[in-house]
């Protein structure tokens, strides 16, 4: 075969298999040996064979931490048959690798492809502590009025296994709603989440039938997914991945299955949801098992629940850095424009929407001014935050998620009550959201400012407009935007929610074309 | 019913795009009304729990229920 180096492992390939990659016996990645690599040259007249070699490469996350000697064994998942057992030395460092983090929690690939903390070396206090956890939360959801049961991987651990699969990160929660129409199903996750957050549990939400609830066992936190589900015409709808024709009784009455020794609930008829969760092949280990959810049913996930929090994941990744890493000192032109125009409308309050991590916000809040820095990702602004507090700057860290009604309607209604002229910055906001977003912004701006002020934004629109000549489309696009908005329609959106002066200034393009689009509100009897 | 247009060279494929057009439009209809389930959902939560406490005259009553309702967001 078969060979380890700094590219990654190359195998001679038969059927598509999954192979567990172990580093001094601990498995830190699988693979398949199809799906999952690709041909290569044969490295020498031995590798020459009836089958074509092939090589995975390493995922990035944990390329970075192939530095140093180790011992790496590859083997068949199903089996167990060792295909390669050698000490090899990768990169240029010297000493033991390690797959860590910083504490020293050992790390590997889970089935997103995310370099994640593993149960699989984790002692049995460590299993008890999630078990714990797992407990907690169920009883939570049982009191908030749903019957729990454990899902998916954890489903799978318990029904195969009795135990918790050593390669899942999580773990997975979910519940069937009595109820038949999205519209109620989300209400009633909403009813259950505000239950779970008076008993003190923190929890993020992905979708309006889907949560995540975080837990902390000592100095990891985890968190164990909560998937909402309803029947409707026969067919189980189930949050993630479960559109299919299925029986109530299947789900209900709950059973029991035992997760290391300890019982949990489970449908009364698993196997059923099994196999709709992975295929009629869920009774062979796959740890590298990636899910293949149809079209049809992604659709209608994604129509009914999703959308309400667009892009975040790529802020989310951006945050974990950029919560480490002050922001540029000097502020944004439109930062500064934000401070010239609230001095001269005297208003002394700038709501920062989509603060980033805070530069404009800081400074705008050394100028003396008050500053509420708003976020969907608000970690990312929590180094600003504290040099705000040693500094004794006026500047509040808030949750804003443009794209969640309720977010928007909460907040636009606690700022109308405690009514001031104000600014509003947003940069780089309404290419950042969709639709939903930008009007959310209008709508949030229009509650904010009853007693005037002004909105100032700048995105990059969806043409290029070189002085004097005419429209060119521009298509270009970075990871983070969510859409291209045209001016025009933009500028109409904030007439439409109450801006009497709405102005559009095409700025100097510096790769892309940047267009400032300001809105002036104007307080009651005035 | 087969129309004499039906039996032209092409047609076939000319109706398999109508098709197409057909099903692209009518999967994005679908779209459209769908979103409307968890947007409904949003504006009932907020009724359901502010409107209340904030046609209420109590303004500490109101920014309470407001606090409260943000902390479960």
């Amino acid at each position: 075969m078969r060979r380890v180096d700094d590219d990654g492992v190359s195998v001679l390939v038969g059927d598509d298999r999954p192979l567990d990659v172990c580093l001094d016996g601990r498995r830190i990645w699988t693979f398949w040996t199809r799906r999952d690599t690709d041909p290569v040259a044969p490295v020498d007249a031995l590798a020459r064979g009836p089958w074509p070699a092939r090589r995975a490469v390493w995922p990035k996350p944990l390329r970075a931490h192939l530095n140093g000697t180790g011992r790496i064994t590859v083997s068949d998942s199903v089996t167990g048959r060792e295909l390669f057992d050698k000490t090899v030395t990768l990169g240029e460092g010297s000493g033991p690798i390690r797959v860590q983090n910083r504490r020293g929690v050992d790390l590997g690939i889970d089935k997103s492809g995310r370099l994640v903390p593993t149960f699989a070396s984790r002692s049995d206090r460590d299993i008890e502590a999630l078990l714990d956890a797992t407990d907690a939360v169920l009883e939570a959801l049982r009191e908030a009025g749903v019957e729990p049961f454990i899902a998916y991987g954890t489903l799978l651990g318990a029904v195969r296994e009795g135990a918790v699969l050593g390669h899942d990160s999580d773990a997975d929660l979910g519940y069937v709603s009595s109820h038949t129409t999205p519209v109620d199903v989300a209400l009633e996750s909403y009813r259950i989440q505000r239950a779970l957050a008076e008993r003190g549990l923190r929890i993020a939400r992905y979708s309006g039938a889907s949560f995540k609830v975080m837990v902390s066992e000592g100095d990891v936190t985890r968190g164990l997914d909560v998937f909402g589900g309803f029947f409707d015409a026969g067919r189980l709808h189930l949050m993630g991945e479960i559109n299919t024709p299925f029986e109530r009784e299947w789900i209900y009455p709950l059973g029991t299955a035992e997760l290391d020794g300890r019982p949990m609930p489970v449908p009364a008829r698993p196997e059923k949801l099994l196999e709709a969760m992975y295929g009629p092949g869920w009774r062979v280990p796959d740890p590298a098992f990636k899910f293949t959810t149809s079209a049809h049913t992604i659709r209608a996930f994604d129509d009914w629940f999703r959308g309400t929090q667009p892009g975040i994941r790529y802020w989310d990744r951006h945050s974990h850095y950029a919560k480490r890493k002050p922001p540029r000192e000097n502020p944004s032109q439109l930062g500064r424009k934000a401070a010239a125009v609230a001095e001269r409308i005297g208003a002394t309050e700038v709501l920062d929407v989509g603060a980033g991590r805070g530069r404009d916000a800081i400074w705008l809040a050394r100028q003396g001014l008050r500053v509420i820095a708003y976020d969907y990702v608000p970690r990312a602004l929590d180094l600003v935050a504290e040099q705000a507090r040693a500094e004794g700057l006026d500047l509040e860290v808030r949750h804003l998620n443009l794209t969640d009604g309720r977010s928007v309607l909460a907040e636009g209604a606690r700022l109308a009550q405690d009514s001031q002229p104000r600014v509003i910055l947003a940069r780089h906001v309404a290419d950042a959201t969709s639709s939903v977003g930008r009007e959310a912004l209008a709508r949030f701006s229009s509650m904010a400012l009853r007693a005037g002020g002004q909105l100032l934004t700048e995105f990059h629109p969806t043409y290029k407009t070189p002085p004097g000549a005419a429209r060119v489309p521009d298509h270009t696009r970075e990871e983070w935007m969510i859409g291209r908005p045209d001016p025009e329609v933009f500028a109409a959106l904030l007439r439409k929610a109450g801006a009497r002066g709405v102005r559009v200034v095409n700025r100097k393009p510096t790769t892309r074309p940047v267009v400032r689009v300001v809105g002036v509100w104007r307080g009651a009897g005035k | 019913m087969v129309q004499v247009s039906d039996l032209r060279p092409g047609a076939a494929r000319a109706q398999i795009r109508r098709l197409e057009e057909r099903v692209a439009e009518l999967e994005s209809d679908l779209t459209e009304l769908r979103r409307h389930q968890v947007r409904l959902a949003e504006i009932v939560d907020v009724v359901q729990e502010l409107l209340v406490p904030l046609s209420g005259r109590d303004e500490a009553a109101a920014a309470e229920a407001i606090e409260r309702f943000q902390r479960s967001l």
